[in-house]
């Protein structure tokens, strides 16, 4: 529960709460009318009649009690009275729980039950007076008004909110003014005629909410009442400082003396009212995962180094059946004709760039070749999250990690191996996991021999081996003969790969990824940080692929 | 004035967290940001930069940015954020420097990217529920000076008109209402003599004003110029065609073509952000990639291309695509633009199981109607969108919370009475439908 606040005449109705241990129950409740009558009354004083329609929600706590908090302790407890569904109940300053003054409606054996409905109606005949000079017109007397507010957590659904401020008796009609209006009522007040003859201004709104503090105020000639009635704005006012601050401002200057309780309570009162803290959040609307990329263009989103993403590309080409290598050092690789399968258009650009004989050349068109997967990859990525994409595609290159390490048997391993390859590469550790992994026999997949070619089958059988000089062990499948350090020589092939690329064809990897992004991210946004060999993921053009953004639909059409 | 309100005008403490839209209009040599800051009764928060990057601040959040808008210090700010928050010092002032890098990135015209770089949480398209709409379109008349087979008007042209000062009313209320940005549409808006002092009132405001126009009064350097100085900020013309016949054509008005396209021209010429607005029909498809040509040509840096709206002439003028067409002549369209280094805008929202404009990377478009802009007609009359012509409340006379609560507002908004078909749909979220005024097209 808020308190409204100090410097407008409000009333705060809090639902009493009791320890938690006593009921299970949650207040919640539908507050489906609020309407507020205030009397500005000829002595100057304020008169309040609250009328208020609950429907409690089914499962909640009955509304037992209903605690009033009142600004100040500037009213009188005589005459107060209340009623629900107009049977008249108590009101009771000692049973009130809330904070600072106010009083409680005691409900009784009139509580509202779960689903159940009633009407408070509340009447305050008498407030001191709270009016303040207009700072427009000395003339005019002011007074602002906030009507109750509830805590958000107890309130659900909308409130038919209607406020009449009657105004003193003897003003006219063509004198008063009214200040701005709250959000969502109606720019001017209804101007009427009570049945006392009183001048009314009244504002409404059938769908207000009733967890907000809305303040509505008018002015009047101050004439109408007694003078003396209507004071200044105090120095706290004008500066629009709370009084617990101005209190404590003063206690530092010295007078601790006179005003120790004041600060105390102060003290005591805004640390009730601090908030629970959550730590900040700021959030975009958009796409979160973007699913369907290669493993070529995930390595780019996550900032693989490049000569890793070429020999992927490599792998690829090779797996595919599109591509041979001639020579691993330095790399020299034939495209086969015809292509077995449908290119990427990396893949395509890749093996152009290896029909140039030329080394500078062929160097040229893998940084073109780069430039355009990495903007490619930039294209896709618009509005999706790079946080969210990357850890997915972490997670496969893990779960791909798993197929292969969890398998029992070298077939299988490999089998795994090869069907998942391309995510494990995806791997910061590949190099090192490959060694790990690969460290018994292995057989080595049907592909194996148009990257290696030094490679040669040890049997006739489909699953081939890699030769070693020596072997040892038993076969597990029969008909193979198996290598003495097979694992760490498949491993040290396949490392040997990336090697290749880094020394022979794109020469230094720095140089190479430098070039590359200073065309694809040229200054790369401070916040951003960046790992030795990695590169951006291109330049951004997220706006207006966010689905937040206001050009949505923006007037098309005519 | 009452006192309260002088007092508030203050820079005290409290003003803080009160809820209410702020302005930040951030210049430096080459680069200007124009930021609005909506702090809504809950305590949260809503960036706007530019118009066009809209972020969501939780409460805590929202407090830090605005604190660093108004350039306090970390020890301010970490005071300010002890005092109202259970919080110790160390966390808060760490929290807050986090918090001003993000929002100095974020309000950057060159800043980070709020994806890419500054990874910020991502939340599900069209899953916002603001206070009020991020942008209201003023059809300030419904008069036009072209007729075309096509248009969404649905009202007469004669319908009634708001004065100056009411409009300007309207201008200050939704600013109250805390809508930062607003586009003066109709029918023909240069065709109200009093645009001019309109934009200057919503400039005075704070907020940003943009112009949906057939751009042939442009022509005219003398009246562009006139709206430059007096804020506006941009503008969106529509060019049917490169060829002058088609165009005529469409908007049924010979020589609206050669004006049309001065316009342009004068528009390329001035400090205004322009784009331009096609509708793809049967007329003028066939050849969306010469007059996309013909754009680039002229200058054009950021081209817009939609579909049919069905309402008013649109519903019966027989000429609209099939979604299902759409996606060839998207695919030319972003050749194109790509080639000549244009930023392509697809507006329509459309079911993407017939066309997805996410898959074609065009980004999610989806209906935000009564969400993200609605429309105030000629009477001060809100509607949920400037095709949609179903008054909700009338701006000037209703409560703001009847009309954004209005059983049609939430409607739409909730994407109430989709088809079958869509409620299973794993694309629901972005798709949302499509265009709800098609669906009642072929409803009837």
């Amino acid at each position: 529960m808020k308190k409204a606040r100090w410097f407008s005449l409000a009333i705060l109705i809090i639902l009493s709460l009791l320890p938690a241990g006593v009921f299970a129950q949650s207040y919640l409740f539908s507050l489906d009318e609020l309407r507020a009558d205030v009397y500005i009354n000829q002595d100057g004083s304020v008169s309040l009649l609250y009328e208020f329609a609950f429907t409690n929600a089914p499962g909640a706590h009955p509304i037992d009690y209903v605690d009033i908090g009142m600004p100040n302790r500037s009213f009188s407890m005589e005459g107060v009275t209340a009623q629900v569904n107009g049977t008249p109940v108590k009101v009771s300053a000692a049973d009130y729980q809330g904070s600072g003054a106010g009083f409680a409606v005691v409900m009784g054996s009139r509580s509202i039950p779960p689903g159940g409905k009633g009407r408070v109606r509340v009447f305050i005949p008498k407030i001191d007076p709270w009016l303040r000079t207009d700072s427009k017109d000395p003339n005019y007397a002011s007074l602002e008004f906030s009507p109750t507010w509830f805590g958000k957590e107890y309130v659900q659904g909308k409130t038919n909110m209607t406020v009449t401020f009657h105004l003193p008796p003897g003003v006219k009609p063509e004198e008063p003014r009214w200040h701005t209006s709250p959000s969502g009522f109606s720019i001017e007040p209804l101007t009427g005629i009570d049945d006392q003859g009183h001048v009314t201004y009244t504002w409404g709104n059938p769908a207000a909410l009733g967890y907000q503090q809305y303040k509505f105020g008018a002015s009047f000639p101050a004439q109408y009442v007694p003078a003396g009635v209507v004071v200044n704005p105090t120095i706290s006012e004008t500066l629009g400082i709370d009084p617990g601050a101005l209190s404590s401002c003063i206690c530092f200057a010295g007078i601790i003396a006179i005003f120790a309780g004041i600060f105390y309570a102060a003290s005591r009162s805004a640390a009730q009212r601090k908030l629970q803290y959550l730590p900040p959040k700021i959030a975009i609307e958009g796409l979160g995962i973007k699913r369907g990329l290669t493993a070529v263009e995930a390595a780019i989103l996550m900032e693989q180094p490049l000569d890793k993403v070429l020999t992927m590309i490599l792998f690829g080409l090779v797996k595919k059946g599109a591509a041979e290598v001639i020579k691993q050092d330095p790399l020299e690789i034939k495209a086969i004709q015809p292509v077995p399968v449908e290119l990427f258009d990396y893949e395509k650009d890749f093996l152009r760039a290896f029909q140039k004989t030329s080394m500078r050349e062929r160097r040229a068109d893998l940084q073109n070749m780069m430039i355009d997967l990495v903007k490619s990859v930039s294209n896709k990525m618009k509005g999706f999250s790079r946080k969210e994409t990357i850890a997915y595609y972490k997670d496969i290159m893990e779960r791909a990690w798993k197929q292969v390490e969890n398998a029992q048997t070298p077939e299988v391993r490999m089998e795994a191996f090869d069907k998942y390859m391309e995510w494990t590469m995806l791997d910061r550790d590949y190099d090192d996991r490959t060694r790990r992994v690969f460290t018994g026999p292995v057989f080595v997949p049907h592909w194996w021999g148009r990257y290696d070619p030094t490679f040669r089958p040890s049997t006739s059988a489909g699953r081939q081996t890699i030769p070693t000089p020596s072997s040892s062990g038993g076969a597990p499948g029969g008909g193979f003969s198996l290598p003495s350090l097979p694992g760490s020589a498949f491993a040290a092939s396949m490392v040997r790969g990336v090697q290749s690329f880094s020394s022979s064809v794109i020469g230094n990897v720095t140089d190479f990824t430098s070039r590359i992004t200073n065309r694809t991210n040229p200054p790369p946004p401070p916040s951003t940080t960046r790992s030795s060999g990695g590169f951006g993921g291109g330049g951004c053009a997220c706006a207006c692929a966010c689905a937040g953004c206001a050009c949505a639909c923006a007037g098309g059409g005519r | 004035m009452k006192w309260l309100q002088q007092i508030r005008s203050k820079p005290v403490a409290n003003e803080a967290a009160t809820p209410k839209l702020y302005y930040y209009d951030r210049q430096k040599p080459g680069e200007r940001s124009r930021i609005h800051l909506r702090l809504d009764a809950d305590g949260s928060g809503l960036l706007l930069v530019n118009a066009n990057r809209v972020v969501h601040l939780n409460p805590s959040a929202a407090l830090m940015a605005k604190l660093a808008l108004d350039g306090q210090t970390p020890a301010q700010a970490v005071r300010e954020l002890t005092r109202r928050y259970r919080v110790d010092r160390q966390q808060a002032e760490q929290d807050f420097r986090q918090i001003a890098h993000q929002i100095e990135e974020l309000t950057r015209p060159d800043g980070a990217c709020p994806v890419h770089d500054l990874e910020l949480e991502i939340t599900a398209p069209f899953s916002a529920r603001p206070s009020a709409p991020y942008r209201m379109d003023l059809a300030i008349t419904y008069r036009c000076n072209n007729d075309c087979s096509h248009c969404y008007n649905a009202r007469p042209r004669d319908f009634t008109e708001l004065p100056t000062e009411k409009w300007k009313a309207i201008l200050d209320r939704l600013w109250e209402i805390g809508i930062p940005h607003v586009v003066f549409t109709g029918g023909e808006p240069t065709l109200r003599e009093d645009l001019p002092e309109l934009i200057r009132h919503a400039q005075m405001n704070g907020q940003i004003t943009g112009l949906n126009t057939n751009g042939r009064r442009l022509r005219d350097r003398h009246y562009l110029d006139t709206l430059v100085e007096a804020g506006l900020d941009h503008v969106q013309i529509t060019l049917e065609s490169h060829d002058a016949q088609i165009h005529d054509r469409m908007v049924n008005c010979r020589g609206a073509w050669r004006q049309t396209v001065a316009g342009i021209q004068n528009a390329l010429d001035s400090s205004l952000f322009l784009m331009t607005n096609t509708t793809m029909l049967r007329h003028n498809a066939p050849w969306i990639g010469e007059t996309l040509e013909f754009l680039a040509s002229l200058g054009v840096p950021t081209v817009g291309l939609n579909a049919l709206i069905y309402s008013g002439k649109g519903v019966t003028c027989g000429t609209g695509l099939g979604e299902e067409e759409l996606s060839p002549l998207l695919e030319v369209a972003k050749q194109i633009t790509a080639q000549n280094n244009q930023r392509l805008i697809w507006y329509t929202p459309t079911q993407y199981c017939h066309f997805d404009p996410a898959a074609l990377e065009l980004g999610v478009k989806g209906c935000t109607a009564a969400l993200y802009n609605m429309c105030i007609e000629p009477d001060g009359g809100v509607i949920p969108c400037q095709s949609y012509y179903h008054q909700l409340g009338n701006l000037l006379t209703d409560a703001w919370d009847s009309i954004w609560n209005h059983e049609l507002s939430t409607h739409l908004r909730e994407r109430r009475n989709l088809a079958d078909k869509c409620h299973n749909c794993i694309l629901l979220a972005e798709c949302g439908g499509g265009c709800p005024l098609l669906r009642l097209a072929l409803e009837e």
